[in-house]
């Protein structure tokens, strides 16, 4: 104690040391510390510390900075040489520590080179316009919304370029065309937008055929692509051409269905948008000018909303900022406008208008109703993080398996030490190495990813991200800059643990070096199997859940029935045609297929009280559709057939009849209700038993639902089959669909089909997770077979001693795993609570969950045992098994 | 033209080490200097203006016995060279010609009641 008391503050001696030019090193050094000591007597300790202190700070200078390079550097070149032959050496010598830290590490950087590429698609979203780094697209948020809309008010465009001079141009995107073009009986199916005559100034797009600053000026002309150009012209000139177009609501985002046809009358091609693939957010087959909205106004097809500021869910608006003005300035003009339309915007609260900028739409933030789908950022971010696991955990490996292997190094630093090499080119030396081998892992990594990309541009959700995952030069070199740098990650702390072996001691290759810390080793491989640990029980618990919902009671059967999109066909014809095809058991019609994602609403109270407005959900079918789902009437009777009146009847849900104040379905029978959209009151003819007209994963419980039969708003059939010949009966239903719509092809889906792939995006999170775990515990097991392999080698001698005294097999084997299964058995430990404990943070959010008891992380310890027991058992199992003769003959 | 460059904590240095004769090393200089100047010297300051005077060839350095006081490190002594002390000349006659330059009266300055 008193010693240390003696010596002046040790951090700051090591710093000078560090710094100070060698030649003066001692004798400066001798001056602070006779100094010190002096100070001590007279001053004290804690004075003459800092009195030290001060003077090493001052000390810090030029002149008695010791020169930056060594002054030995003139055959750096023979000397990387070297190093670069004993990594070549050294990986050649011990090949399987080779291949394992190889291996391991190429499979992390793949998964972060498929993440790189990814970004990279993503980055090189709408690079093509001019005017890219001055367009931004306006969003719109409410108070209390999710996320802000990427939709705006209709007549915001016009306001914005009229007022402010921050914006150059303006131009709206409007939803809602879709449907089917019509030339000389050839018809295609067209989704896309009503697009104004600044949209050509504005984005970048080129026209092939066409003049682009007239395309879209003239009402009832319309641009479209190369691809629906031929598809409807052929080789004909398309411009000038007139189609007829039929909408038929069909969404622009997904492909879904839309709902009644409307025509559109006719309209004239001028312009051909070129054949080139643009990579845009925005993805449209036909532009219409909007200058034909007012036409369709004016014929009532279309809702008018040229003075609606609050309905913000159907236009885009892009703007083209001002060469002189800034992205603040937008700001400003958004705010102000915002403000002064804030009568129009009455009891919209919180309304907010902000710009995005164009090239950051993707990959962007969260935003509602995008044209197109895309995963938001936090998306990369989390299987960044996800990455960065598996990346670390596989550099872990390298770490320890090389500092385990120190001992077999010792003899080669030391020799290196005796003939002059100074710390640093050792240090330089197993960085060369770890780079090598990071090197040979990008190449290995880079094979592997031509496997991968097949792998995860085929999952179910890439058909609405389409991912292609091609790379270019920039992103090869970022692979390489990565390889680089994971290299350096892996090798920074061997190389400046092994090269701090003293010379001396390691050539005497004292057995001190060899019973050297486990400590941080177990400690690195502990926590690999933490994370292996949670990623499996996340990605059983993920599975069990998709399996819960796909086995889900909904309370109706959907077994055997086929929905039938009507294409804009009239039901009755499709429905009269369909029940003729023998093996079909009825045929009933509704707007949207309950379950699968589509929900409707409205508000409902008793009529003539001055009751809250309940929230009901809503469906329309015809009287048919009970009967052929099997949901049982529980009081009064069934929705009349379609005439002038039907539409006054409604059925109900049990759960209406608890939400309305009753506790008897049949005192709701005849009540009359009164729907808050205004219009007729409605009468309740029967009450249904309860059903699941949510997904699942929508919410708890069963709401309140109401049906009624409205045969304009029907746009799919369903037909119940009876048991027998499935595919037969349905090319009938194909042959029938032909006699009434020549024109569309069939298209059909059997309802537990739908039912089950609501939950497809469940099954592509199960596979990533499955695969990413399935990634993490084969680095950790490879780390494992590095050490207990090590481990085996280095007691070979003590083993074969051992034996001869008449150990038996197994329990040499035991003696050797006895410190990996420790590993094991602590990983589980913490692994176990841990990764009950998370799961469970995000699965109480989620309605309708699985049970999540301890089989399945008892599941998931299972697996991890089994593995880890693999590992460790093949490698002492066959150290145990040895000839001893063999081993202690030979002079190792 | 300057002949020899001598700064002036440098020829406080050089003085210091003549003072000292054999006996100047990094604490005693920076002590005497302390002792006789009533200024303070940082370990810093003193030994780059050493290891500058050195690199002049003013002065030069032996090593000397290492002590316990010390922790076992060396002591570095100096003495001044013949060019060292050439310089130190070349700058105190410099000093006296200019002195004897200044006309009497300009230093006979009275202070103001």
């Amino acid at each position: 104690m008193k010693r240390t008391d003696q010596s002046p503050p040790r951090s700051f001696l090591r710093f000078f040391r560090w710094f100070c030019h060698p030649e003066l090193r001692n004798y400066i050094e001798g001056d602070l510390v006779e100094l010190y000591r002096e100070r001590l007597m007279t001053s004290g300790k804690r004075k003459a510390d800092w009195q030290f202190v001060f003077d090493v700070v001052l000390l810090f200078r030029p002149s008695i900075i010791r020169p930056m390079q060594p002054s030995h550097s003139f055959n750096q070149f023979t000397m990387f040489r070297n190093y670069f032959k004993v990594g070549v050496r050294n990986i050649l010598k011990y090949k399987v520590f080779s291949f394992i830290n190889v291996f391991g590490l190429a499979v992390a950087m793949s998964l972060c080179m498929l993440i790189v590429l990814m970004l990279a698609e993503q980055k090189s979203y709408d690079q093509f316009h001019e005017k890219k780094e001055r367009i931004y697209r306006i969003l719109s948020d409410r108070e209390h919304s999710k996320a802000p809309s990427a939709t705006t008010p209709f007549p915001l465009p016009m306001a914005l370029i009229t007022n402010y001079p921050a914006v150059e141009e303006v131009t709206q995107l409007t939803r809602g065309v879709g449907g089917d073009a019509t030339y000389n009986q050839r018809v295609v199916q067209m989704r896309g937008y009503f697009a104004d005559a600044s949209f050509f100034r504005v984005f970048g797009y080129a026209l092939a055929k066409g003049n682009k600053n007239v395309a879209l000026s003239a009402p009832n002309s319309m641009v479209i692509t190369a691809a629906y150009a031929r598809q409807l012209f052929g080789d004909d000139d398309p411009v000038g051409k007139t189609v007829d177009f039929t909408n038929r609501g069909l969404p622009n985002v997904g492909d879904g269905e839309g709902g009644e046809a409307t025509p559109w009358g006719s309209f004239t091609v001028t312009g051909v948008i070129a054949d080139v693939p643009y990579k845009s957010h925005l993805k449209f087959d036909v532009l219409v000018s909007s200058s034909s909205m007012k036409v369709l106004y004016d014929s009532k097809k279309l809702a008018d909303l040229r003075d609606d500021w609050k309905f913000n869910y159907s236009s885009y608006t892009y703007v083209v900022l001002a060469a002189n003005k800034s992205a603040e300035d937008l700001e400003a003009a958004l705010t102000d406008l915002t403000w002064r339309k804030k009568e129009n915007l009455d009891g919209l609260k919180g309304f907010k208008l902000s710009a995005q900028k164009l090239t950051g739409i993707t990959p962007g933030i969260l935003v509602s109703n995008e044209p197109t789908q895309r995963l938001p950022m936090m998306v990369y971010y989390f299987l960044w993080f996800l990455a960065a696991v598996v990346m670390i955990s596989a550099c872990l490996n390298y770490t320890n398996l090389s500092t385990a292997r120190a001992l077999s190094r010792a003899k080669e630093i030391g020799v290196r030490k005796v003939t002059g090499a100074y710390r640093s080119n050792l240090v330089y030396q197993f960085l060369s190495e770890s780079v090598l081998t990071a090197l040979l892992a990008l190449v290995l990594a880079t094979l592997l990813i031509v496997f991968m990309r097949p792998a995860v541009t085929g999952l179910w959700i890439n058909q609405y991200l389409n991912f292609d995952l091609q790379g270019n030069v920039p992103v090869y070199l970022v692979f390489v800059a990565f390889a680089l740098f994971v290299g350096m990650l892996a090798g920074i702390y061997p190389a400046l643990h092994l090269s701090k072996a003293q010379p001396v001691k390691a050539l005497k290759n004292s057995e001190g070096s060899r019973s050297g810390k486990m400590g941080l080793r177990k400690v690195l491989s502990v926590s690999q199997f933490v994370i292996s640990l949670f990623f499996i029980t996340t990605a059983i618990l993920i599975y069990n859940q998709f399996r819960h919902y796909l086995e889900f009671e909904y309370g109706f059967s959907a077994e055997n029935v086929v929905n039938i999109p009507l294409q804009g066909n009239d039901h009755h014809k499709v429905a009269n045609a369909f029940a003729m095809v023998p093996g079909v058991v009825d045929v009933s019609a509704s707007d949207i297929v309950p379950s699968t994602g589509t929900e409707n609403g409205m508000s409902i109270r008793i009529a003539g009280t001055e009751d809250e407005y309940k929230k009901f959900g809503v469906l329309q079918t015809d009287e048919h559709f009970t009967g052929n789902l099997g949901i049982s009437i529980v009081a009064g009777e069934n929705l009349p057939a379609e005439d002038t009146a039907a539409g006054d009847f409604i059925l109900v849900n049990e759960a209406a009849v608890k939400a309305l104040g009753y506790t008897n379905p049949n005192e709701m029978v005849g009540q009359v209700l009164d729907p808050g959209w205004g219009g007729s009151t409605l009468r309740v003819i029967g009450v249904i038993k309860d059903f699941r007209f949510t997904t699942p994963a929508n919410g708890d419980g069963i709401g309140p639902l109401a049906i009624r039969n409205n045969p304009s708003s029907f746009s799919f059939v369903n037909v119940k089959i009876a048991q027998g010949d499935l595919s037969g009966t349905v090319q009938q239903l194909e042959k029938a669909w032909k006699r009434v719509d020549p024109v569309h092809a069939f298209k059909y889906e059997f309802y537990d089909d739908q039912l089950a792939s609501v939950y497809r995006g469940f099954l592509d999170v199960v596979t990533i997770l499955g695969f990413i775990a399935f990634l993490a515990i084969v680095i950790a097991c490879l780390g494992l077979l590095g050490m207990t392999t090590y481990a085996a080698e280095t007691r070979k001698k003590e083993v074969g001693i051992r034996k001869v005294l008449g150990a038996g097999d197994l329990g040499i084997a035991l003696l050797l795993s006895r410190t990996f299964l420790k590993i094991l058995a602590i990983a589980i430990f913490i692994g176990a609570p841990l990764s009950y404990a998370v799961n469970n943070l995000w699965l109480q959010k989620l309605p309708n969950r699985v049970d999540f008891g301890f089989g399945t992380v008892f599941v998931s310890v299972l697996i991890l045992l089994a593995l880890g027991l693999l590992t460790i058992g093949s490698q002492t199992l066959r150290a145990s098994r040895s000839n001893p003769v063999k081993v202690l003959k030979s002079d190792g | 033209m300057k002949k020899y460059q001598l700064g002036e904590f440098e020829e406080v240095v050089m003085l210091t080490v003549g003072i000292l004769y054999n006996e100047a090393y990094g604490i005693s200089i920076k002590k005497e200097i302390e002792k006789r100047l009533s200024r303070k010297v940082s370990v810093g300051a003193l030994q780059s203006a050493l290891k500058r005077l050195e690199e002049k060839g003013y002065l030069k350095s032996r090593e000397g016995e290492s002590t316990q006081e010390r922790a076992g490190r060396p002591k570095r002594y100096f003495t001044i060279t013949a060019y060292g002390k050439k310089a130190m000349e070349y700058t105190r006659s410099t000093r006296n010609t200019l002195w004897d330059a200044i006309p009497r009266i300009a230093l006979e300055l009275k202070t103001v009641g």
